[in-house]
């Protein structure tokens, strides 16, 4: 390998079509998205003018339409974040915990079984748990009246809080596989050493677990709770499919409500103005998580 | 200068996706120099295939034009943003579509297809017609319809009284046994639109939907009492349940099921191949003062974009060929009842065969159309995701608490009509 220019030449070309994909996918919708956003642009009948913040302006305003649609629809979105992200993270983590105690032939199988859920469409998980799930003759249902837990069924799509659990259900198998693998990872870099001295020092499984094992993973946890925050606010085809943002628009998310306001609404620059809030929220929400964990290693 | 070479690639990255849209109005050619003519339509259930049939006899029959069809679920968007000649639109979306300059007056092609207002039923016509100019080919009016199970009764229901008198029969036999299901979701615009139908309710106010009237209140808690007071449907049922419920099988107390299904006619399909010979069909029953029947349409529609003479012609000659008796045919063969009169007579004299398109044909004469308001569909979502729901899952609703919600619900529809293009 050639030096200098050369060096930085292949160095260029090696990066470019990242640059490229970069500015193309991310960089030049997102601007777009910005531009698009002081608008009033409508999906019929195009550009209507420069408005300013406008947009931002009507979905702020109390009382208005955007208003009341961005609102109902954020408040569900946050209730979604807030009972999903515990049970993504715990769950995922107690899942690679049993499968590093597994012996090594096995290992692979478990590993497998429960990442397969991942790779399968929203489409069909839907279908899945709308069948399991149903009122009227469901699974679920039978069963549990069946077996005498129930008396009679419970109305798991059109009823709170079992509206959200059923999609939160749905939400956990259908993507645990994915944190379970990057806590996999984690704990396979954990040095083995460490058990082996803390088990010379007579530490049991518990003290294990919270004085070397979560310490070594917490990067990685850290990582994961901040995905699995931001998959939580893209919510969409779960309930889109499953309880059809009902019942009473319950399960109504930031991502239905912005792509009701684009496609059915025609409003493209309001959609968009959404859109833009929504990502600084989420850009918000993370920073106070970055912040939080930062100030507590400070202070550690 | 490096800034300047990354805003080039930025220009240059912005243009590339941008000459990933848009296109011109200008007809296409086939390989074998037939003008193509790009149909959408979102057929991609059951009938999809009977629309197929029409197209592809079409294109069989000819040396000039080619349909070129497209069925897809999200068929609106892709109209929306694509460059389409012709669409499916449905009856109650052809005045937004008007109104946002999607459509165009195609008066001048029914001349030039030979086709007269008065070879269709006026219910299609009516449809069509908004201010006084065509705006689309009518295909077809889907209403509410009943479907019946002849196992648990013989004859179907005609008024309420006598749905009460069926669900003691049913009852008596078994509990979980009811006359028919009122779902809390999906369907339930059919369901409010015929109540008011029913009941002489104009919801159209200018150029808004108005709900917050009492006498439409009154009509709606027919659908509370259906389900807490006489007790003709279970509780509890979810989305589309009316159907869900007629499929069931009530078994050792674990489901229950109703005789009859006031539902979509696309659910034929489905029904047909479980109940066979003791499916029934027929009009729906009178249950507010008045017999009315509401349900939707489908209208061949025109972009405004198509300007090109031969484009014209070409869809003018498809039109011809589809309103034709043999050819439409195909489209009740698929479950829907077609509005041209000439194929309504050919339903009518099979009608064995094509149970569905003559039992909903029969609907036609008291047929209430959609209100033509600019987005119907969003002036409406309340009313649909939120108000039916809480009005047939709250037990102890008070006509003065479903007010509230009509209020709030017309306070959004009229929010929405003022988005109405000047």
């Amino acid at each position: 390998m050639h030096k200098g220019t050369s060096t930085k030449t292949w160095a260029f070309l090696m990066v470019s079509p990242f640059i490229l994909c970069f500015i193309l996918f991310w960089l030049a919708p997102m601007l777009l998205g910005v531009w698009v956003s002081l608008h009033n642009w409508n999906l019929s009948s195009g550009n209507n003018g420069f408005i300013g913040l406008q947009n931002y302006v009507d979905i702020l305003t109390p009382g208005s339409l955007y208003n009341e649609a961005f609102m109902l629809a954020l408040k569900n979105t946050l209730v979604f974040v807030v009972i999903s992200v515990p049970p993504l993270v715990i769950i995922a983590l107690g899942l690679a915990l049993i499968l590093d105690h597994l012996p090594a032939k096995l290992k692979p199988v478990f590993r497998t079984i429960y990442f397969v859920s991942y790779s399968i469409s929203v489409t069909a998980v839907s279908a899945i748990f709308l069948w399991l799930f149903n009122e009227n003759g469901g699974f679920i249902n039978n069963l549990l009246v069946s077996m005498g837990i129930l008396g009679k069924p419970i109305n798991w799509l059109s009823e709170q809080p079992y509206a959200w659990v059923s999609v939160l259900i749905a939400t956990v198998w259908w993507t645990i596989g994915f944190n379970m693998m990057l806590f996999i990872n984690a704990l396979d870099e954990v040095d083995p050493s460490l058990y082996e001295a803390a088990d010379l020092d007579g530490a049991n499984g518990f003290k294990k677990f919270i004085y070397i094992t979560l310490p070594q993973i917490k990067h990685v946890a850290f990582f994961i709770i901040i995905m699995t925050v931001i998959a939580s606010f893209n919510l969409y085809g779960q309930s889109r499919l499953i309880t059809a943002g009902g019942p009473e628009q319950s399960t109504t998310t930031l991502t239905m409500s912005i792509q009701n306001t684009v496609f059915s609404m025609n409003q493209l620059g309001v959609g968009s103005s959404m859109a833009i809030l929504m990502g600084i929220i989420m850009l918000l929400v993370t920073a106070a998580q970055y912040f939080m964990s930062y100030r507590k290693k400070e202070v550690n | 200068m490096k800034s300047f070479k990354w805003l080039v690639l930025l220009i240059a990255s912005v243009l590339v996706l941008s000459a990933c849209s848009g296109g011109d109005s200008a007809s296409n050619k086939s390989k074998d120099g037939k003008i193509q003519i790009s149909f959408i339509n979102g057929f991609t259930g059951g009938d999809g295939a009977y629309m197929k049939k029409i197209t592809d006899g079409f294109n069989a029959s000819q040396d000039k034009y080619e349909i070129v069809e497209s069925q897809e679920k999200e068929h609106y968007t892709k109209y929306k943003s694509g460059d389409y000649d012709l669409a499916v639109i449905h009856g109650n979306n052809l005045e937004t579509y008007r109104l946002d300059g999607m459509i165009q007056d195609v008066g001048s092609l029914y001349e030039k297809a030979g086709l007269k207002e008065s070879d269709f039923h006026n219910a299609g016509m009516d449809l069509a017609k908004l201010d006084g100019k065509l705006y689309g080919f009518p295909i077809d009016i889907h209403p509410l319809t009943m479907f019946y199970n002849k196992e648990f009764v013989n004859e179907a229901p005609k008024t309420y009284e006598d749905i009460l008198k069926l669900n003691q029969e049913l009852q008596a036999k078994n509990k979980d046994l009811y006359a028919l299901g009122v779902p809390s979701t999906g369907l339930v615009e059919f369901y409010m639109l015929m109540i008011a139908a029913q009941n002489g309710v104009d919801l159209k106010d200018g150029n808004a939907l108005n709900f917050a009237q009492p006498e439409f209140a009154d009509a709606l808690m027919t659908f509370h009492d259906m389900v807490w007071k006489d007790k003709v449907s279970p509780a509890g049922l979810g989305l589309d349940g009316e159907f869900k419920t007629f499929m069931k099988e009530a078994e050792s107390g674990k489901a229950v099921q109703s005789a009859v299904a006031l539902t979509g006619p696309w659910f034929y399909g489905a029904a047909k191949e479980k109940y066979g010979d003791n499916l029934g069909i027929a009009p729906i029953p009178q249950i507010g003062k008045q017999p009315a029947a509401y349900g939707n349409a489908h209208m061949l529609a025109v972009s405004a974009s198509v300007k090109d003479e031969q484009v014209k012609e070409g869809i003018a000659e498809f039109v011809k060929y589809m309103f034709t008796p043999e050819n439409l045919i195909n489209w009740a063969d698929g479950g829907q009842a077609p509005v041209h009169l000439k194929t309504i007579e050919k339903v009518t004299a099979e009608k064995d065969k094509y149970q569905i398109a003559y039992q909903n044909s029969l609907q036609f004469d008291s047929f209430v159309a959609p209100p033509q308001v600019y987005q119907y569909g969003e002036q409406i979502r309340d009313m649909n995701e939120k108000v039916f729901s809480k009005l047939v899952t709250t037990g102890n609703l008070t006509k003065e608490q479903l007010m509230k919600e009509l209020e709030s619900a017309t306070k959004k529809a009229q929010q929405v009509a003022e988005t109405q293009p000047k």
